[in-house]
């Protein structure tokens, strides 16, 4: 694949991991021969990550946590039924 | 189903329903294991703790609930999510204003990107998007993220936070795989403009004159 085009249309398919092996390969084979596309895809890969890693930072609240672990108690507790 | 099996359903119901204690539980530790990725789901969604709190325990309770429609050896963690998405919808969605999903398609494909190379104030050795990742807070991410119309913000945060594959935000969502990427492709296009915003609104990027 030479085409830039084509292989910024497959971008975030790409960087999903949602192409074909071939599919895959030939975007990767591109990217080794363009730095411009190779810039851009890093970029976007980048800034994918940073935004998911920075989501990711929220963890539940421990009562939150506490109270499910209860329930799960409650459910499973033979005297309810 | 025929009537003249009816007898036999009602038996394969009750065999279903009492899983074994053991798998039960088993089950529930590793339902539990999901528990930051749900809240913070949640949190994103209702955009308020407390609401947040109240939807988390709500699909745990619907999941313990359902356990044993569960099949073993399949994707829990897609499960929960889809469980939490139903939950949303059923229990919060009508009580907000639902955002329109508004036709701003016509943003440019990596509108970022575009941006920062125009307004590039970074030195010539360092990457465009090194200007965003040191620049921008943990809150004006989620701002950005926030802002974002609902639809839009659910494929977000389950592709880009929580990693979910196309054909496992389709099952979540119930929509198809075709409209998972299309979604998703202008739901990142309109974060990314968001993010520019927000880094033009902190100072950290120089808004671009437009021409025209």
């Amino acid at each position: 694949m030479d085409n830039c085009k084509e292989a910024v249309h497959r971008l975030y398919q790409y960087l999903d991991r949602e192409l074909t092996t071939d599919e895959q390969r030939e975007v990767h084979t591109h990217l080794s021969h363009c730095p411009p596309c190779l810039d851009l895809f890093r970029f976007e890969e980048n800034i994918l990550t940073f935004v998911g890693s920075t989501c990711r930072e929220t963890a539940a609240p421990a009562e939150l946590r506490d109270r499910i672990r209860k329930l799960c108690q409650d459910q499973g507790d033979p005297a309810r039924a | 189903m025929t009537a003249c099996c009816s007898e036999r359903a009602v038996e394969d119901v009750q065999q279903r329903s009492s899983l074994d204690q053991e798998t039960r539980t088993r089950l529930e530790q590793q339902a539990l294991e999901h528990i930051d990725a749900l809240y913070r789901t949640a949190l994103r969604m209702t955009r308020n703790p407390s609401d947040a709190e109240d939807l988390v325990q709500e699909a745990y309770l619907r999941a313990f609930r359902s356990l044993h429609q569960f099949t073993e050896g399949t994707n829990l963690r897609a499960w929960l999510f889809r469980i939490l998405t139903n939950t949303y919808i059923n229990e919060y969605r009508r009580r907000q204003r639902r955002p329109s999903s508004a036709s701003l398609d016509d943003l440019e494909e990596f509108y970022l990107y575009d941006h920062l190379i125009d307004s590039r104030v970074q030195p010539p050795d360092e990457r465009p998007e090194d200007i965003v990742l040191e620049g921008l807070t943990f809150d004006n991410v989620i701002q950005s993220i926030e802002s974002l119309p609902e639809e839009f913000r659910q494929v977000v945060l389950l592709a880009d936070v929580e990693g979910f594959s196309y054909r496992e935000i389709a099952e979540i969502v119930d929509i198809p795989v075709g409209t998972v990427m299309s979604r998703l492709f202008r739901a990142r296009r309109r974060l990314q403009r968001q993010l520019y915003d927000v880094a033009v609104e902190v100072g950290i990027v120089k808004e671009v004159a437009t021409d025209g």
